[in-house]
């Protein structure tokens, strides 16, 4: 059975209590410790920052041209904290509670707690590193609510929030590579995890300018890589997300938790024909304001704004009257799936529901009118001042509604589906953020996380930040201090050849195929098999297809793919192969994940295990469990199970009504 | 629609490049530019040839990686747009649109339309930041910051790195991009401390990676995909001046 | 900072150029003022006596003289800001925006401004080197007055040559649209740039500086040769 190293007493002393004892390492050995970082988002960002500010030796490592690049740069919506600047009844047990719930009862309580108790530090320290968050005239900090909750503790900056979060990480990180203490590696791609004695002590890195294997040493690997989401080939995720550094990490020993758990965005601009490339994201933030319907009649191809009022079904108001349009991503995600599978979808392509923001524009209209003190203002007038107030609020986002549909959202409701958006799932970690690796952890995204089932709106950026800034900074330290003896390891070690010659094995073999088909060719297909069988709805016998249809899929990529120019140039085909060979692999795991997980729970949504009413069915009796993954070979997987233990927050069926 | 595009090919830092044609049929007006690069991309491995290598993340015009000049425009013809979001809609069937590289000696081209922007982050380095170490900080609502010092510092903190404004500069100048991170921390009370280093620092290094100055033509501002504005310019203008003028060392 | 590197970066360059170029506006309100004097049919009298003290009153002597020093300067450093602008991008573009993203008047900063040099050298070779080195004939107004340096019928000879007078009007375009970018420019290089003085700027700068000044300069070629 897995240990999660979960510190002993009561929930809210745990960190607390684990701070007090943990070991800690003194300012002369941290200069000859040597910790290695891949990738720079929030969570690669700010550990790189952290532990060189401490004085650790850092290198940091990021596919990208630069680390303000990451792909937590583009999250919209806000973070979350439990500062109770509102006044409206906030506390840390509150967002605790709330995170458990919200994940459907499938993260782990303690680490929850610690997050929902430096949630607040993180936001002092973005301040200070003068992250602009919205403020309200007197000068103060501005919140705003979001799904799932009932208070308002999202901290935002307009609908850039993680740009701004990452670019403070980033200018923090920069400082200490002027410093000295951060050494980066842009356009770096970590291609495999070298152990020695069992535990992680480096990494074989390509530069992908020249194609140049690199060996690294560290005596500790941080893994901040992101999530896999791009396994589905259309998602909200960057072009480069990646699963690649998680992957070679399993391959290594590394157990993967949860990897069925997805995260389907309720509110992405949908899919306009068979050239997308990725999908967009609408903040969550647009819920706030907007009303999402459908027509009351199937196959009504009329224009939005001829269909009235009582012929619209405000579905997500019906069905949950206590959230209304606030409902969780998840269950928000399945309820549009269910309204377009049924009939009532609209747009072109009948794979959409509307969001509507007239109501809102006239509730804003009015209002702003009362305080100018106008009476009785004429519709005009009212629409006129609602278009300002909304534009204030999200006209970044409605700017690029139009760009992308050549609609405007201030005449015509957007049109919004559900896309996959971010894997609750990923490399399981105990308390320390350790992996099963010892010296090999996983950070951010690229943990099997906090989130359970299934993530709250906000809660990405906080998990991010906190684990970067807060946690590991204390965890990393309780490990090195017994590594102070072990010297840095040549990287002529026999390890390191070795580790090196597989990743060159493997690009040989990847350039020798030379068959016919492109990677992004494979990648489509792939993520279409995903989509359909291991998506929004997953059954036992479209599972059990998806993996045959996977290694099929897999065997024919490793012999027909084609892969232009050569591996010792800047070779962005090759890099695709790469990666898609991984998420191969990984498709094939997570639907393994899916099939044994005989419940619904959070984004993972089993079609044998629903109510009566069709809301997602859990079974704690027999899946309270973190399902940790080993990887045993080729397709061959064991199953490793940390119980998960619920002493504060009581599971009870979840519900919004 | 069918199109002529006139691309620049450079297999690496030291070739010389050149442009090729490409016809590329039946593009779609829904599609983004850059869906109509991966279409003629899939379409030139599947005849063996070496596709176009571009720089592009997010794909949603924020992370700043897509960097093509367009027909003579930074990220194409469409205002507060980046390459990525620009979608086929701003052209007509028969167009010819000749892309090229962001040019500028501190902006080496990498191969075909990739170019090394490096040089940003030295800048950043060389000051962009407030030196606060995890753990120091005071309450978030200690520091009381006026809503419009706060929205300009937020309109400024926008930049997303792209260098459109070296790439639309007839000079390749980098002010635009040095003052929106100047502008962000000036404007704001906890940038004040550094103050007097930061723009002297930043603006020595922007000269040593060799970007060109400032003659105020305005064109960054009107290419900014972020639309980031020239008072930021005028602001670091200001501070480089104060601190010239103060800072005693 | 010290402050030889101030001045060396490329803010402190723009700030002399900047500064300097404060300095020429100045110079060249005060010279059509005296410029002016020219139209007046009185035999030259308000002019040449104008003229006489200018030139010899030592304190304007020195002005004149740094005045000269200024307008290298301005040039010198304008040019060596322009040729390290083309050095940072040593590819050009195969096709540009053109005006679609900014004047062409903004962007040609560094020909304007060659135009003016070669018109001032010139214009300085016709009137100010006659003046202080050649032989001029000379005038009294008063009886017993002292004899000036007829200066004035020397100005109305010249342009009573169109050839002369075409060069005067280009060089005053020259003039006309470096200042219209240029007093501009220098305020928001020297970083004033508010939103409740920026449209009173650009109007002085594109009507008074832009317009009205070099239109005063060049009417008076124009009037002398259809006047003459």
């Amino acid at each position: 059975m897995l240990d999660a190293k979960i510190p002993a007493g009561p929930l809210d002393k745990k960190w607390e209590n684990y701070k007090g004892h943990c070991k800690l390492v003194n300012p002369a050995n941290k200069r000859s410790l040597e910790v290695i970082i891949v990738g720079t988002g929030l969570a690669g960002a700010s550990a790189a920052a952290s532990l060189g500010e401490l004085g650790y030796k850092v290198k940091a490592f990021c596919f990208q041209d630069s680390p303000r690049r990451a792909h937590s740069i583009a999250a919209q919506g806000g973070i979350n904290a439990a500062k109770n600047y509102q006044n409206d009844g906030d506390s840390v047990y509150r967002l605790f509670y709330d995170t458990v719930k919200g994940g459907d009862y499938r993260a782990r309580e303690a680490n929850v707690h610690r997050l929902a108790e430096v949630s607040g530090n993180i936001i002092d320290q973005c301040v200070a590193q003068g992250v602009p968050f919205a403020r309200e005239y007197g000068g103060l900090l501005s919140n705003r609510s979001f799904g799932g909750t009932q208070v308002q503790r999202t901290f935002y900056a307009a609908g850039q929030t993680g740009q701004q979060l990452l670019l403070g990480a980033y200018s923090a990180l920069e400082r200490q590579v002027a410093l000295g203490n951060v050494t980066l590696y842009n356009r770096h791609e970590m291609l495999e995890i070298v152990k020695i004695d069992g535990k992680a002590r480096g990494i074989i890195a390509r530069d992908l300018i020249t194609g140049k294997l690199e060996r690294h040493f560290g005596h500790a690997v941080l893994l901040a890589s992101g999530g896999y989401g791009n396994v589905f080939f259309l998602s909200t995720n960057a072009m480069g997300s990646n699963v690649t550094a998680a992957w070679k990490a399993t391959r290594k020993g590394a157990f993967f938790g949860n990897p069925c758990y997805t995260q389907i965005h309720p509110t992405c601009i949908p899919v306009s024909g068979d050239h997308q490339s990725k999908l967009t994201l609408m903040s969550e933030s647009l819920r706030n304001d907007g009303r999402i319907w459908v027509p009351k009649k199937k196959d009504d191809n009329r224009k939005p704004a001829d269909i009235p009022e009582d012929e619209r079904d405000y579905y997500l108001e019906r069905r949950y009257p206590a959230f209304g349009n606030l409902v969780p991503r998840d269950v928000a995600s399945r309820a549009a799936k269910e309204r377009c599978d049924a009939g009532y979808g609209v747009g072109s392509s009948k794979q959409a529901v509307y969001l509507d923001y007239a109501a809102a524009i006239e509730r804003y209209g009015k209002i702003e009118a009362g305080k100018r003190g106008v009476h009785s203002p004429s519709p005009e007038l009212v629409r006129q001042l609602g278009v300002e107030v909304v534009a204030e609020k999200y006209g970044n986002l409605f700017e690029m509604y139009e760009k992308i549909t050549g609609e405007n959202p201030y005449e015509v409701p957007m049109r919004i589906y559900p896309a996959v958006h971010y894997t609750m799932g990923g490399l399981w970690v105990d308390y320390e953020l350790m992996t099963t690796v010892p010296g090999l952890y996983a950070l951010g995204e690229a943990n099997f996380s906090d989130h359970g089932a299934n993530r709250l709106g906000a809660s990405a950026l906080m998990q991010g930040l906190a684990d970067g800034y807060f946690v590991i900074p204390y965890t990393i330290g309780n490990y090195l201090a017994d590594e102070i003896r072990t010297k840095a390891i040549p990287t002529d070690h026999p390890a390191f050849v070795e580790a090196e010659q597989q990743v060159k094995a493997n690009i040989d073999r990847l350039m020798s195929i030379k068959g016919t088909k492109s990677v992004d060719s494979f990648h489509r297909r792939l993520g279409k098999i995903m989509w359909d069988k291991c998506g929004m709805a997953r059954n036992e016998k479209g599972l059990k297809e998806a993996i045959e249809e996977i290694k099929a899929l897999r065997a024919e990529f490793w012999k027909d793919v084609r892969i232009p120019g050569t591996a010792d140039e800047f070779n962005p085909e090759l890099e695709k192969a790469g990666r898609v060979a991984d998420f191969l692999e990984l498709g094939e795991l997570m639907c393994i994940d899916a099939l044994n997980r005989r419940e619904s729970c959070g984004g993972h949504f089993r079609e044998e295990s629903q109510t009566e009413e069709g809301e997602a069915l859990r079974d704690d009796a027999n899946f309270a469990y973190v399902a940790a993954w080993e990887y045993k070979g080729d397709s061959s997987y064991e199953l490793h199970k940390e119980p998960l233990i619920f002493e504060e927050a009581k599971p009870t069926q979840r519900s919004y009504k | 629609m069918n199109l002529t595009l006139k691309v620049w090919r450079q297999k690496n830092k030291n070739d010389q490049g050149r442009f090729e044609t490409y016809q590329v049929q039946d593009i779609s007006s829904e599609m983004s530019f850059l869906e109509m690069f991966d279409v003629l991309n899939e379409r030139l491995i599947n005849e063996g040839k070496e596709p176009i290598a571009f720089d592009h993340d997010c794909r949603e015009g924020i992370c700043g990686m897509c960097s093509m000049h367009i027909n003579g425009r930074a990220h194409g013809p469409w205002a507060g747009t980046t390459t990525c979001q620009l979608h086929m809609r701003a052209f007509k069937d028969g167009d010819t649109i000749t892309v090229e590289p962001w040019r500028a000696s501190a902006f080496p081209v990498l191969k075909d339309l990739t170019v090394d922007r490096g040089a940003f982050d030295r800048i950043i380095e060389a000051g962009g930041y407030i030196s606060v170490n995890t753990g120091n900080a005071v309450d978030a609502n200690a520091i009381p910051i006026p809503k419009d010092k706060a929205d300009a510092a937020f309109a400024a903190a926008a930049c997303i790195g792209c260098g459109a404004c070296v790439a639309a500069c007839k000079n390749s100048s980098a002010m635009l991009f040095v003052s929106a991170k100047v502008s962000q921390l000036a404007l704001l009370p906890q940038g004040d401390p550094e103050r007097s280093t930061r723009a002297l620092n930043m603006v020595a290094q922007m000269d040593k990676e060799g970007f060109g100055s400032c003659t105020n033509t305005g064109a960054c501002e009107a290419e900014c995909p972020k639309e980031i504005s020239l008072t930021n310019i005028a602001r670091l203008n200001r501070e480089f001046i104060r601190s010239g003028f103060t800072y005693e060392k | 900072m010290k402050w030889s590197q101030f001045f060396n970066t490329s803010i402190g360059k723009k700030l002399l150029v900047g500064a300097t170029g404060f300095f020429l506006c100045s110079f060249v309100l005060v010279h059509l003022a005296g410029n002016i004097q020219l139209l007046y049919k009185d035999g030259g009298k308000a002019f040449n006596t104008y003229a006489a003290f200018m030139g010899h009153n030592s304190l304007i002597q020195f002005i004149a003289w740094g005045l000269k020093i200024v307008i290298v300067l301005h040039a010198l450093i304008a040019l060596q800001l322009t040729f390290s602008n083309r050095r940072a991008r040593p590819v050009k573009y195969a096709i540009s925006a053109g005006n679609q993203t900014s004047s062409w008047y903004s962007r040609q900063m560094a020909v304007m401004g060659s135009i003016l040099l070669v018109f001032i050298v010139i214009h300085l070779a016709d009137f100010w080197a006659k003046f202080h080195y050649a032989e001029l004939p000379t005038i009294s107004y008063e009886a017993n007055g002292e004899p000036i340096k007829d200066l004035y019928s020397i100005v109305w000879q010249v342009f009573e040559n169109p050839v002369w007078v075409i060069i005067y009007v280009i060089g005053m375009i020259g003039l006309s649209f470096h200042l219209i970018h240029g007093f501009k420019s220098a305020f928001q290089t020297f970083g004033l740039n508010h939103v409740k003085y920026n449209g009173l700027i650009s109007f002085v700068g594109v009507w008074l500086f832009g317009i009205l000044i070099p239109i005063g300069f060049a009417i008076i070629p124009v009037y002398i040769l259809f006047n003459h």
